[in-house]
């Protein structure tokens, strides 16, 4: 069975007295461990389909089943606690809490989970160690650069164990070099402890370095297409 | 703890904004606290002297008495003076009678309230001939003797020693007449009481009217810290072999006095009501601010799995905070303001010349606050949890917040 699956999905926002439609017909299979790209221009409905898969969103039509989950079939509170254990979050702006300090916004779902202080944080150490950014644990989002509140924002992604990590446009805002770093960081998540990765781009570097690609366009599945090798 | 943690940090994303908020919430029961203790104060020094002038805390009278005043009401107190004197918390039991009549000098001639007492005790109990001197005393056995209002002292141009009648009606209607020397005269700072009282033993005043056994009113006066219930209870017992008498609370035998004070307390109240609503609004106007700003951060905690009443619980917790802080500060603030008034007092000489008269009661220039330590912790805690409940429409607003809607934002 697929960790993910869309079938006949269609979302349709009302904008003033107009309807958009953002994804139409949408049927996708998305296996454990893949490392999957969601690529096509603005308005292709990249983000609308990681909303969904992230439980943020609910369907106009169709179902979606993530990790044995029928999202359509839960009420608002278990999705709550759906995003909180089987989903990991990495957005474009980062999205850090800025009052929190680097460790305290990684172990926030942890803190959500009711855990214990000392072992979210023992947590959040070894995976600051990890990520490459041991010794900041302290310090507040604004006194980081964009590449290390990034890799926070992935310690936090990472830190409750999901079943999958939503990445929406993750390099968008960093240079090319910070980019190459965190694509080989997740590549390496991915090859290494077999995380499951859905990213959202249309960075051609991104592209290149997934191992599946699926191209959109208007809300549309336009290709889908399997790669061996990264080509970063 | 995590919850109150965050909390605290995120009142202070903004540290103008809050400490303003503050301010607002401890300034206003620094203010609330402060003006009630010092009414609550005023109020227990005009009541005290009330009392202690008039009616006493508790009062016994014929039935009828208080209604029509009339002189014919008396009654023969027989034991009961001394088995109330007796109960616990009772300070003293005055026996008074109130004859109106009519004073003539040499030279003059006014209308007047004869009132006879109990000499000594009332010199002791009563705010006005306290600070008479010892020659100007009435003495006890001589049924001459008499207190005169500075007024009618002067009115009828008398002289300390000199003689002056009074006549009244007796208790059959026939007139009485009685020739009474000035002993001393007394200030009480209220006109009608100078211009017309005189004040002789009770024995003298009671033969006059023809009843030498009957007083008018009994008055009690409680010690502070007296039963007041207890009290009406013990001494209800007391009048059940005396059907035709009644007690009654200075509230009842002083009306004017009660009626003035709750009066001016409720127009106090609607002051504090106003502070009140101005704090609230303004706790409103943080909260609601403080959500605006931070929808798109909401959305991501939402994202990260947090349920919206978990957003809900994390602004009601801030509010409470800021409740709390608010209230500590604030009652340090009232507590500060009333030590100093209570020591100090607020003078009002400067402001008027004439003595103060209120509800019929002489209070004293210098106002003093009393601690009235119930009502500051209940109002501290009324405004905390205001502060409490203005967090309800912006946690409500923050709870409806969706997700992804909420992550456009950014």
């Amino acid at each position: 069975m697929a960790l993910i699956e869309l079938s006949g999905i269609e979302k349709i926002y009302p904008l003033g007295h107009q309807q958009v439609q953002a994804v139409q017909q949408l049927d996708l299979r998305i296996d454990k461990g893949e490392f999957t790209v969601l690529a096509g221009p603005s308005g292709s409905g990249k983000t609308t389909i990681l909303n969904l898969i992230g439980a943020l969103d609910r369907p106009t039509a169709g179902e979606i089943t993530v990790a044995g989950v029928a999202l359509n079939r839960v009420s608002s509170r278990q999705l709550a606690d759906f995003r909180l254990r089987k989903i990991g979050f990495i957005f474009q702006a980062y999205n850090l809490i800025p009052v929190l300090t680097a460790a305290e916004n990684a172990e926030f779902p942890l803190m959500l989970q009711g855990i214990d202080k000392k072992i979210r944080r023992r947590k959040v150490i070894e995976l600051f160690a990890e990520l490459g950014i041991a010794g900041l644990e302290n310090r507040r989002p604004l006194d980081l650069s964009g590449g290390q509140q990034q890799r926070v924002a992935v310690a936090r992604s990472l830190v409750a164990e999901p079943a999958v990590i939503l990445a929406d446009e993750p390099t968008a805002n960093l240079d090319s070099q910070r980019s190459a770093d965190l694509l080989n960081l997740m590549q390496r998540l991915n090859q290494d402890k077999g995380l499951t990765f859905v990213f959202s781009s249309h960075d051609p570097q991104v592209i290149q370095c997934a191992r599946r690609v699926v191209s959109l366009l208007d809300g549309r599945l336009l290709t889908d297409q399997q790669v061996q090798q990264c080509t970063i | 703890m995590d919850d109150l943690r965050l909390a605290w940090k995120n009142l202070w994303r903004n540290r103008r904004r809050t400490l303003i908020t503050l301010a607002a919430i401890a300034v206003s029961i620094t203010l609330m606290q402060a003006a009630h203790n010092l009414s609550f104060g005023v109020y227990a020094s005009m009541i005290d002297r009330g009392v202690r002038a008039g009616s006493g805390h508790l009062s016994i009278y014929r039935q009828g008495y208080l209604q029509d005043r009339d002189p014919k009401l008396g009654f023969n107190p027989q034991n009961l003076a001394a088995e109330i004197s007796r109960l616990a918390g009772v300070e003293s039991v005055l026996p008074r009678l109130y004859l109106p009549g009519l004073a003539q000098s040499s030279r003059d001639s006014r209308g007047i309230l004869l009132t006879g007492t109990a000499p000594v005790e009332e010199y002791r109990i009563n705010p006005f001939l306290r600070k008479l001197p010892a020659t100007q005393m009435i003495r006890e056995g001589n049924l001459r003797d008499a207190l005169v209002g500075q007024r009618l002292f002067e009115e009828l141009k008398l002289s300390f020693g000199g003689k002056f009648v009074v006549t009244l009606q007796g208790q059959e209607g026939e007139l009485a007449s009685e020739l009474l020397r000035v002993r001393g005269i007394f200030t009480s700072g209220i006109k009608d009481i100078d211009r017309s009282l005189v004040l002789v033993d009770q024995h003298r005043a009671a033969t006059m009217r023809g009843r030498p056994q009957q007083i008018h009113e009994l008055a009690i006066i409680l010690k502070p810290q007296a039963d007041e219930r207890w009290l009406l209870d013990q001494i209800g017992r007391l009048l059940k072999n005396h059907p035709q008498l009644i007690l009654v609370g200075w509230q009842e035998a002083m009306a004017n006095l009660a009626d003035a004070i709750r009066l001016d307390y409720a127009a106090q109240k609607f002051i504090f009501l106003i502070i009140i609503l101005i704090v609230t609004i303004g706790v409103i106007n943080t909260l609601l601010m403080s959500v605006m700003e931070r929808i798109p951060e909401f959305g991501v905690i939402l994202a990260l799995g947090a349920p919206s009443w978990r957003l809900q619980r994390m602004l009601l917790t801030e509010a409470l905070l800021l409740g709390v802080i608010g209230m500590l500060l604030g009652s340090f603030g009232g507590s500060l303001a009333t030590w100093y008034l209570r020591i100090e007092g607020l003078d009002l000489r400067y402001f008027v010349s004439s003595s103060l008269e209120f509800g019929g009661v002489v209070f004293d220039p210098i106002m003093r606050a009393d601690w009235d330590l119930r009502w500051m912790l209940k109002m501290a805690f009324y405004v905390c949890g205001l502060a409490l409940l203005a967090a309800w429409y912006p946690a409500r607003k923050a709870g409806k917040i969706s997700p992804a809607g909420a992550m456009r934002h950014y």
